[in-house]
Parts: structure tokens; C-alpha cells; sequence
């Protein structure tokens, strides 16, 4: 759906994105990470054509960006991390004049507004205006905002910051209905690793160049190791398996550099090895051991 | 067309649905109204007076009225056709701070269906309030002294048209280049503080020094308060002209910038149409031009 070839774009002479390529398949989640200023916003911005590039190719959907703009645009949905809808207007004037930039309008806007409507049940907030919605609301209508002409890709930056839980959980089903039912290809930048982990591919940017790419289970076993929660056994017995450990709420945490090794353990000692979880890194420490910054931090 | 349609009407329904933005566009027209219900109409009113007095003659209280009428409605329009399209025309500038040209620039929109959205926009608005303007001054004259042919209504309801065309192309052009809070509010103070002087809306030009009456000649905005005072005063001047002296009357058109100069020659009307055709078009071309050159899609 998207391919990136050393793609490189200046602002005077900072490198905002220096030299990058990666690709996602269709129908893909695919998160992108980084820190503020990696990069993730004027990437995104050259995907959707709103930004030029300086140098290298980006083809989405096989479309070349240089030679088509215009269809490109066609074919992304983007939510962006600020709320962008016309807080004067309803929600439904503020979809009919979205719907309009793409040329829909009449019986066609009203049969994808009713689609819509059934998707992000809002129909009880149609002619309410946007600036008396939650902030929850207003996300459901940023997000049918950007599907109103039924892209193929959707671009979300960072779209649940600052969201309850429940209405994140809520758009996030929404999203993975969408990808089932339309094989929709979905660009994600977020804070949240929680989410990234959901991600069928992840790319890590920091200082404009790409420092990691994968799986979620790939950067896990690569950057990080696993994590074995002893419970019920003394300290004394956690210092015979001769490992790193740290004392956590009703028991230890060992760090093993994989499951092999955790296996070898558990082989080793099966009298330490009682009541016990192995779990694999988090998304958070395979990102705190490439780019040794946590996500929210700029240095 | 279906966008453009849209875009025009989602940049008029903001403008006028954003009550700050709507009242900062009739800050300047409401200065004026209070000017004048306070002294500015005392003003007018004596000096009219006291010119055709120290002649040793008189002039009727109706035909009075009808002048100073005539100054007030002209000064309101000029003014309120430039501070309303200056202000209508910054919701292009508070959508690049919001974020919101951002998300329409993602969209498949052509960089010139974006600019007629505002501007055509900016016109509608300007026009709307500016023609309601006209209409009350309109109004205020029948009951105060009315003596406006046909002829010069018409004549004025194009004049508020041009003008607003006149507005909506130089706010345009200001306001390509702005793109921060700060900006709007300094460029809003700016037009609706200043603009009703320079263009000699609060006080006539002729009572600046000459030195300034020459800086201003060379402004487009002077020979647009010149029309519309023309047009508003011409069937009055021509009533008082019946019973009062050529040369007085010729002192009175100098003296309410009636008649402008341009380095002591007087200016037509139909240079001033000229100048003002000329000014918005040539606003409109350089508009175009920045648009085609913007860098960003």
C-alpha cells in the first residue's frame, strides 16, 4: 500500500526526515514511533501529499506521489491529533463540507453519512454543534470525518491521546472492524505502546532516520529480553539462579536475556520454580533500548 | 463545483456565526456612529453653517441634514467596506493557526478552489452587512433630509461593490502572509483603528496638512470614500446650488473631499472608477500570482 524510498525532507538545514525507506502491506496496521521531532508528523505529511519531499520516491497504492497527487488524496483518510472540525458548525456540516471536498454531495453523502452513522453511532449528536460535543465525541467525528470518502488508507496521529479508556477501546473496535470488513490499511503514530502492540509492523524513527523496524515479536526478542514473576520463594533462592532481579509485590522479577534461557532455568531449578510467569518485554522497553528516550520525552 | 460551493459556504456561515470576528468588523463603523451621534455631526453641521453664514446666507435645515447625512453614510460605508472584508477575510489565517487548512489541504482540493472559497466568501459577507449598512443610511436619509436620485443609488450600490471587491483583494494580499494569533489580532487592530482615518472617514482629508494629503492621494482607498461621497452628496450639492453661490458651494465640495486632488488637479469620477477597477484588479492578479507560487501543496 505504501512503499518509501530514501525519502529525505529539510526544513533550512534541519533533516527532518533523513534518508528513510520502509513499506506496508495492504490491509496492514502499522505503527509508527517516535518521540516529538522524529520525524512521524512530516512523514505522514509527505504520505498525504500535504508536504513536499526533497528527495526519494513514495508510491501508495502503487501510485507514484510525484505523478498523481490528486489520486492519492483520494485514497487517505487522515485523523489528526487536534481536533480540526469547525467547532461553530454541526457535526453534520461540518461531514457534508468534508464530503464536499471529495465532490460527494446529495443522495451519495446521505448513504455514506448513514453508513457512518451506524459504524460510530453518533446519530444522536448529528445537529448538535461540534463545540458541545466531549472530547470523546468530538474523536468519533474526527475519525468519520476522515472515512467520509472511504479511504484505503488511514493515516491516525496519535488519535486517542487524551481519551478515556472506553472510548478509546471503543474506536480501536471500530478500527479493527473497518480492517476486517474493507481490508482498509491503517498508519498509526501513538503514545500509547499498548497500541503498537497490537501492530502487525512497527518502525521506530528518532532524528529523522529509522533505528528499528519489525514485528512487535521481533523487536521484543531482538531489543529486549524476558521477564520471569517468581512468586512464593525467598530471596536467598532467587540469588541461587545467579541472574538480575528486582523485588516486586508478592515475589521477584528476573531478567533473562530470552525464553531459552528462561527455559534453562526453570530445567535447572524446578524446586524455585513453584508458581511462576514468563513475560516478554514490552513495546515501552524496546523503545527505551533503541532510542534510550521514553515515548512523551524529548530528550 | 460542488466544493467551491461548499467552501463558500462553510467561510460565510464561520464569519458570521464567530460573534468576535463579526463585531471586530463593525468596531470601526460603530466608532464612527458614536463620533457622530457625539460631536462629529455637531461638527459637520457648524461647519456647513458657518461657511454659507460668513457668506451672509442661509441654507434650509432639510438640505442641512441631507449633507451631513449624506458625509455620515458615505464615511460608515467606506470604512465598513474594507474593516468587515479585512475581518471576514482572516478565517483564512485562523484556519492555517487551527490546523483546519491542514486537514483541507489532505483532501484533493486545488490551491485556487481554496482561494476563491475565502474570497468569494469574504465578498459575500462584506457585501451583505455593507448592503444593510447602505440600507439603513438609506433609511436615515428619508426621514432626515432625503435628495438621492435613482440614478445615485444605483450608483452607490455599486460603489459598496466595488469597494468590497476593493477590500476583499487587499485583505487577500495582507493576509497571504500572516500565520500566527498574533498577527490577526495586530493586523485587526491595525485596519479598524487606522483605516478610517487614512481614508479620511472620520475626518476629511482636506483638513490634513498638505503633506499628508499627498501621501494619501497616492492611496486607492481615498478615491473610494471620494465616490461614495460624490454619489451620497451630489443630488444635495446640486439643491443648495439653486440658492447658494457657485464658489461656495465649490469650497463646501473641497472641504468634505467632494472633490479630490491628485498634485492640485482634480480627480474624475470616472478616473476614480478607473483608479479603483484598476487597484482591484491588479490585487486580484498579484493574488493569484502568491497563490501559484505558494511551496506547499
Amino acid at each position: 500500500m505504501i512503499l518509501i524510498e530514501h525519502l529525505s525532507k529539510y526544513y533550512g538545514k534541519v533533516k527532518a526526515v533523513d534518508d528513510i525507506s520502509f513499506k506496508v502491506k495492504k490491509g496492514e496496521l502499522f505503527a509508527f514511533l517516535g518521540v516529538n521531532g522524529a520525524g512521524k508528523s512530516t512523514t505522514i505529511g509527505v504520505i498525504s501529499a500535504s508536504h513536499k519531499k526533497d528527495t526519494g520516491k513514495v508510491f501508495v497504492g502503487g501510485i507514484d506521489i510525484d505523478a498523481n497527487t490528486e489520486a492519492i488524496k483520494r485514497d487517505i483518510g487522515v485523523v489528526f491529533q487536534n481536533s480540526v472540525l469547525d467547532k461553530a458548525l454541526s457535526v453534520k456540516a461540518n461531514l457534508e463540507n468534508r464530503a464536499a471536498l471529495y465532490g460527494i454531495g446529495g443522495a451519495a453523502f446521505k448513504k455514506r453519512l448513514n453508513e457512518l452513522i451506524a459504524l460510530l453511532d453518533f446519530a444522536d449528536i448529528l445537529n448538535r454543534p461540534v463545540g458541545k460535543l466531549s472530547g470523546g465525541q468530538r474523536r468519533r467525528i474526527d475519525i468519520a470525518r476522515a472515512l467520509i470518502h472511504s479511504p484505503k488508507l488511514l493515516i491516525l496521529d496519535e488519535p486517542t491521546t487524551g481519551l478515556d479508556p472506553q472510548t478509546r477501546t471503543m474506536l480501536w473496535e471500530v478500527i479493527e472492524r473497518l480492517r476486517k470488513e474493507t481490508d482498509m490499511t491503517v498508519l498509526l503514530t501513538t503514545h500509547y505502546m499498548e497500541e503498537a502492540a497490537n501492530a502487525d509492523n512497527v518502525v521506530i524513527i528518532d532524528g529523522g532516520k529509522i533505528i528499528a523496524e519489525g514485528t512487535p515479536l521481533e523487536l521484543k526478542n531482538k531489543y529486549t529480553g524476558d521477564f520471569i514473576s517468581l512468586y512464593n520463594v525467598s530471596e536467598s533462592e532467587v540469588e541461587l539462579l545467579g541472574k538480575p532481579y528486582e523485588k516486586i509485590a508478592d515475589g521477584y522479577k528476573i531478567c533473562v536475556k530470552d525464553t531459552n534461557e528462561a527455559t534453562n532455568l526453570i530445567i535447572g531449578y524446578p524446586q524455585i520454580f513453584r508458581d511462576y510467569e514468563i513475560i516478554k518485554g514490552r513495546m515501552d522497553d524496546v523503545f527505551l533500548s533503541v532510542t534510550g528516550k521514553r515515548l512523551g520525552e524529548n530528550k | 463545483m460542488i466544493t467551491v460551493k461548499s467552501l463558500i459556504k462553510r467561510n460565510t456561515v464561520l464569519f458570521f456565526k464567530d460573534k468576535g470576528m463579526f463585531f471586530t468588523s463593525l468596531i470601526t463603523p460603530l466608532i464612527l456612529l458614536v463620533l457622530y451621534t457625539t460631536f462629529l455631526g455637531n461638527v459637520y453641521e457648524d461647519s456647513f453653517k458657518s461657511v454659507i453664514e460668513a457668506a451672509g446666507l442661509t441654507i434650509d435645515e432639510k438640505l442641512l441634514a441631507g449633507c451631513v447625512g449624506g458625509q455620515l453614510l458615505s464615511s460608515l460605508l467606506a470604512v465598513s467596506c474594507i474593516t468587515v472584508a479585512f475581518c471576514s477575510n482572516l478565517l483564512s489565517v485562523q484556519d492555517k493557526v487551527s490546523g483546519a487548512r491542514k486537514d483541507i489541504v489532505v483532501a484533493p482540493v486545488k490551491g485556487w478552489k481554496l482561494s476563491v472559497g475565502y474570497y468569494v466568501a469574504t465578498l459575500i459577507s462584506t457585501v451583505i452587512i455593507c448592503y444593510v449598512a447602505l440600507f439603513a443610511g438609506l433609511i436615515y436619509l428619508s426621514v432626515t433630509g432625503w435628495f438621492l436620485t435613482l440614478s445615485d443609488v444605483l450608483l452607490l450600490i455599486l460603489d459598496v461593490f466595488l469597494l468590497s471587491l476593493f477590500g476583499t483583494a487587499l485583505s487577500s494580499v495582507v493576509n497571504f502572509f500572516l500565520s500566527t494569533q498574533g498577527q490577526i489580532s495586530a493586523v485587526g487592530s491595525i485596519v479598524s483603528s487606522c483605516y478610517g482615518f487614512i481614508c479620511g472617514a472620520y475626518m476629511p482629508i482636506s483638513t490634513f496638512s498638505q503633506g499628508l494629503q499627498r501621501v494619501l492621494s497616492f492611496f486607492p482607498g481615498t478615491y473610494a470614500t471620494a465616490l461614495l461621497r460624490y454619489h451620497t452628496l451630489r443630488s444635495a450639492f446640486e439643491k443648495a446650488g439653486e440658492a447658494l453661490p457657485k464658489e461656495l458651494i465649490d469650497g463646501l465640495k473641497d472641504s468634505v473631499d467632494y472633490n479630490v486632488y491628485f498634485f492640485e488637479k482634480q480627480v474624475s469620477v470616472s478616473v476614480m472608477y478607473a483608479i479603483l477597477i484598476g487597484t482591484v484588479v491588479l490585487l486580484m492578479s498579484v493574488y493569484i500570482l502568491m497563490n501559484k507560487g505558494k511551496k506547499t501543496a
